[in-house]
């Protein structure tokens, strides 16, 4: 184990968690039903991270992850009526597995089919879901649980905390090493001991596990899901779209992203709707034409002290 | 996606970091700027002065996928709102109120929807609440009227199984999914008991709701269903069940889904060559723009309603029937409708929304208070005709008072046809396709 | 035993829809196959074609049939201009595009189809709206076939036949395929490497947009802002199947395509064949990833 001492970033972290954790807890439900979708973003954020800004593998069909997770807490609520967390649970246990079924299929397939091969999944997945009356009619279940913001609230917010830190360990360990072997040379990185297959296999793994908890949680906080919405792409393009704008493979990025996407959305949402999408948008453009490692590499590459600070 | 590390300048830097910056400020200012200085909400409705407010929120969909029904059901919330205010308002241990309606647009996405309501709730000081559209909405919202024990409206969302969650404080106007095709199949029992019946509808939560509970009844009926099967929801081509479903002998077809799966099936009925002797399909038939795309074929296709504006609830009925009336007339509503901006004209969705205020309204007078508490406990033993129809809740909050009717296009016209005491004509049969 | 006429109707309307689908893939295919870029936003040109075909229906009462040259000649110059504002900076001066350029412009795309799509919904409204275009039907014994869908079908394949022999038997269309096959190439043939990628492009745009109208023949009520996200995974699926580049490819993708899905709803339901059709891509970049044709 080969790990220099947890740097500024870490603790910066840190101290972001816990202003959200004492926001939630200070300062009433109206603040915390606000703040658990923008730490949901920055759970789908991390996950999307681990395989698309860590490996470079680009996954458009993420949102599978996130319905597998919605409808595994669905059913275990609505029919079991299992406790919430069990769901949540389950939705990460699922989505782990489904990844490693999927992924040891298609990770095989270089980069553009990747991506073309996740989106196939999602429109598989979609119409097999309208196909089993078990999971509500037209895909749709809805449940009555007592309304309980703090408890969704900590649980994603727990989440997020674990993946800032595996995703940490991770960039510094020497497995982000052999990641980033993969995403700049992935024939020449078995040539350096890297065993790629593998390492793809973890980080959509851990891609499908996180996005799953965070499905979960999601269908906690609406009491229910729907079949179109839980398959939309809109959702995988954003979680994309987080982590182009925050910095791909860096572990403040996924978080940043998470803010800059979900934040401006709330004040418009009240005004027009769609302006949220559309400058997500050209964001997207911008930072892929000009800016491709995103605002953490915009600072990093400034200044010095930044550069060493912000990872 | 790594770069290739280019050295930036701090200059460079500090220019694209302004540019973005100022790009993300200018589109959010000037989107502000424009929706609250450019494009203002129209006031379609001035209140007399001098009163206090009620107010009721809701979200509503006026983007996305429900835009379309959002946007009617909006104007009939505003329309009613707008009859109360102008014919004496609410009035509670002596004092007089308007309904002041405070609303945001949920974008047809449940993410919105406990954001919003929170809002609604805790910021906005809302008394009363509506549902959004649709039963997944309507799902979503419900935990939060429970939780702050706010009175909850439910026009838009009509699945059965809103009703099996236990709340409390939601309850519903319009007729639940399940008994949407009622009269069709009630019509179809006492006219031509032995005809084979089809069931072909889309795969979304309410078609398979309302298909799924008709093919039931119409078993329980003793009628005879060969066919029975559903289609996703953005089929190109469904002629390979309609073909099935005359293979399989069948006379009549009923189901559908929403506005474009009408259309499409009529269309594909005559190119698959089946003229079943009866058709009743959801949410389409009620459009005036299905008789525009179908022309003739269009003639003689039933589907069930909510509501229409030629549905003759009145105070007349109502007294026939002795039931309290209150409200506004079928006619009285349409005209104050017709104030309203972008509203077209008034379709069910209308109606029920619009219903919704005006059952509000008369449980606030009738409980003679503003608490939530008191005014659940009369919606509860409410029993009212408004233009909309009947209100009656059964102990889960399920509407069991009012009907749905059956529209007929005969002639170019939409005519209600069933039940007997609200139609203006009757079934014409077979169905000819022109 | 399923009926042999639900069968054969079920292989003919599947190759109509079947061609109709491979024009939409079509442009999609030249692009990718020339100058190696996936457009990620090509679900949201389709969209647009579709509404100007609703809107020149609308005013202009013309038939989709006729929009189709219309939407090409406006693709052509969204195509120049897409490649100009996308697609120069990376492509230019470089050999072969590398794997930076490619997840650049997959970046870059999808944010423009974000972008296109709410503006879309913004301008157009979410209504979904359709052009009514009917001239009737032939009747082949118990078969009866709408016209409609057999001039797209007709249309379609001569497009693709068009393209094709543009890109054989053309001065220009050669210097296309060798830029398609190396870069470098092209020079040695005499062209400049830029004018041809944007021409590709182009191209690529003009069949799309076209493709977009001839579509709305088969979607009576559903044009709308989101269309793009069906057909968008459709091409995907279409032009993997067939192989990038290879212009009857787009022909032979489709073609199964359509078929799988109207045919496969013969025996099961409809959600199955959708999801068999998808999932054929599956195997198919297993086992053969240059795509199905040799």
């Amino acid at each position: 184990m080969n790990l220099r001492k947890p740097g500024l970033t870490l603790y910066g972290l840190f101290i972001v968690m816990a202003l959200l954790a004492a926001a939630a807890l200070l300062l009433g439900v109206a603040v915390s039903s606000i703040l658990v979708f923008l730490l949901i973003y920055a759970a789908l954020a991390y996950s999307i991270n681990f395989i698309t800004g860590m490996i470079g593998y680009v996954d458009f069909g993420h949102v599978l992850f996130m319905a597998i997770g919605s409808y595994a807490l669905a059913t275990l609520v609505s029919y079991f009526g299992a406790n919430p967390l069990i769901g949540v649970g389950a939705g990460a246990m699922l989505g782990l597995v489904f990844a490693l079924g999927i992924g040891l299929v298609i990770l095989r397939f270089r980069g553009v089919y990747f991506a073309i091969a996740t989106v196939v999944l999602v429109l598989a997945a979609y119409n097999i879901v309208l196909q089993l009356p078990q999971l509500g009619e037209g895909g749709e279940i809805i449940f009555n649980l007592t309304f309980q913001p703090l408890a969704p609230y900590f649980t994603i917010w727990t989440i997020v905390l674990i993946e800032i830190a595996l995703t940490y360990y991770v960039n510094r360990s020497r497995i982000g090493f052999g990641i980033r072997a993969i995403k700049s040379e992935e024939d020449a990185a078995s040539s350096v001991g890297v065993n790629p297959q593998r390492l793809k296999l973890i980080g959509y793994m851990l891609g499908g596990l996180f996005a799953g908890a965070a499905g979960g949680v999601y269908a906690w906080s609406t009491s229910g899901v729907t079949a179109g919405p839980a398959f939309d792409f809109t959702v995988s393009l954003l979680m994309l779209a987080m982590i182009i704008i925050g910095g791909v493979g860096t572990s403040i990025g996924p978080l940043l992203g998470a803010v800059v996407v979900y934040i401006p959305s709330y004040f418009l949402l009240t005004s027009v709707a769609q302006a949220q999408p559309l400058l997500i948008g050209l964001l997207v453009i911008i930072m892929a034409l000009f800016l491709p490692d995103g605002i953490v590499g915009l600072l990093r590459r400034s200044n010095k002290r930044l550069r060493l600070a912000l990872e | 996606m790594q770069a290739k590390p280019r050295r930036l300048t701090k200059r460079t830097t500090a220019i694209i970091a302004v540019a973005i910056v100022a790009i993300v400020i200018a589109s959010g200012g000037g989107t502000y700027y424009y929706v609250n200085y450019v494009a203002q909400r129209p006031i379609t409705c001035t209140l007399p002065s001098g009163r206090d407010a009620i107010k009721v929120g809701f979200t509503i969909s006026l983007t996305g996928t429900f835009n379309v029904e959002g946007a009617k059901s909006l104007a009939g919330i505003q329309a009613a709102a707008c009859w109360i205010n102008n014919n004496g308002g609410v009035t509670v241990n002596g004092k007089t109120y308007n309904i002041v309606l405070n609303y945001y647009d949920d974008q047809s996405s449940s993410a919105q929807i406990s954001t919003l309501y929170t809002k609604i709730i805790t910021q906005d000081n809302a008394q009363f609440l509506l549902a959004p559209y649709s039963s997944g909405l309507t799902g979503a919202a419900a935990p939060l009227a429970e939780q702050y024990n706010l009175v909850m409206l439910s026009h838009g969302g009509s699945s059965d199984s809103i009703w099996t969650k236990g709340y409390k404080n939601v309850f519903g106007i319009l007729s639940p999914a399940s008994t949407y095709f009622n009269n069709a199949v009630d019509w179809l029992k006492a006219n031509h008991p032995d005809d084979k019946l089809a069931f072909l509808h889309a795969d979304d939560s309410f078609s398979t709701a309302a298909s799924g509970a008709a093919s039931k009844y119409a078993v329980q009926q003793g009628l005879s269903v060969v066919y029975n099967a559903s289609y996703p929801v953005t089929s190109q081509d469904l002629s390979t069940q309609l073909t099935a479903a005359q293979g399989a002998g069948a006379d009549d077809l009923l189901g559908g889904g929403h506005y474009a799966d009408g259309v499409k099936i009529v269309q594909q009925l005559s190119s698959v060559g089946w003229k079943p002797k009866f058709i009743s399909l959801l949410v389409a038939v009620t459009e005036p723009q299905f008789r525009q795309q179908l022309g003739g074929s269009a003639n003689l296709v039933t589907g069930p309603s909510q509501w229409e504006t030629t549905v003759t609830y009145s105070p007349a009925t109502a007294q026939t029937s002795s039931i309290p009336w209150y409200g506004p007339t079928e006619s009285q509503f349409v005209d104050y409708y017709s104030k309203q901006a972008n509203a077209g004209s008034p379709t069910y969705h209308s109606g029920e929304a619009g219903a919704a205020i005006i059952v509000l309204a008369d449980a606030i007078q009738k409980a003679n208070s503003l608490d939530s508490t008191a005014v659940r406990q009369t919606i509860s033993s409410l029993h009212i005709m408004t233009f909309f129809g009947q209100f009656q809740v059964d102990s889960t909050g399920k509407q069991s008072g009012h009907s749905m009717v059956l529209v007929q296009w005969q002639n170019g016209g939409l005519v209600v046809v069933a039940p007997a005491i609200v139609a203006s004509g009757t079934v014409k049969y077979p169905y000819t396709g022109s | 035993m399923v009926a042999a006429e639900l069968i054969l109707r079920d292989l003919a309307f599947g190759l109509m829809l079947g061609c109709v689908f491979s024009v939409v893939a079509h442009g999609l295919n030249i692009i990718w196959g020339v100058v190696k870029v996936v457009n990620i936003a090509h679900g949201e040109f389709i969209m647009l074609g579709a509404y100007g075909a609703y809107f020149l229906n609308l005013f202009a009462g013309i038939t989709p049939l006729e929009t189709a040259p219309i939407d090409a000649a406006i693709g052509l110059l969204v195509g120049y201009a897409f490649y100009y504002a996308f697609l120069h900076r990376e492509l230019h001066n470089k050999e072969t595009i590398t794997l930076q350029s490619e997840m650049v412009t997959l970046a870059a795309t999808f944010g423009l189809s974000l972008f296109i799509s709410n503006l879309a919904i913004i301008v157009f409204t979410g209504n979904p709206v359709g052009v009514i275009y009917n001239p009737g039907t032939l009747q082949f014994g118990y078969l009866i076939v709408p016209l409609a869908a057999l001039y797209v079908a007709i249309l379609s394949i001569l497009i693709i036949a068009g393209t094709w022999l543009f890109l054989e038997r053309t001065f220009i269309g050669s210097a296309i395929r060798a830029y398609a096959q190396d870069v470098t190439a092209t020079e040695l043939v005499g062209a400049n490497p830029a004018k041809v990628a944007s021409l590709a492009t182009a191209l690529g745009f003009a069949v799309t947009m076209a493709g977009g109208a001839l579509l709305t023949v088969w979607i009576p009520v559903g044009i709308n802002p989101l269309m793009g996200a069906l057909y968008a995974p459709i091409s995907f699926v279409i032009v993997v199947l067939g192989g990038p580049g290879r212009m009857w490819g787009s022909m032979v993708g489709g073609l199964t395509l359509g078929v799988v899905i109207d045919l496969v709803q013969a025996f099961t339901t409809p959600q199955i064949a959708y999801a068999a059709a998808f999932l054929i891509l599956i195997p198919v970049l297993v086992f053969r990833p240059e795509g199905i044709l040799k």
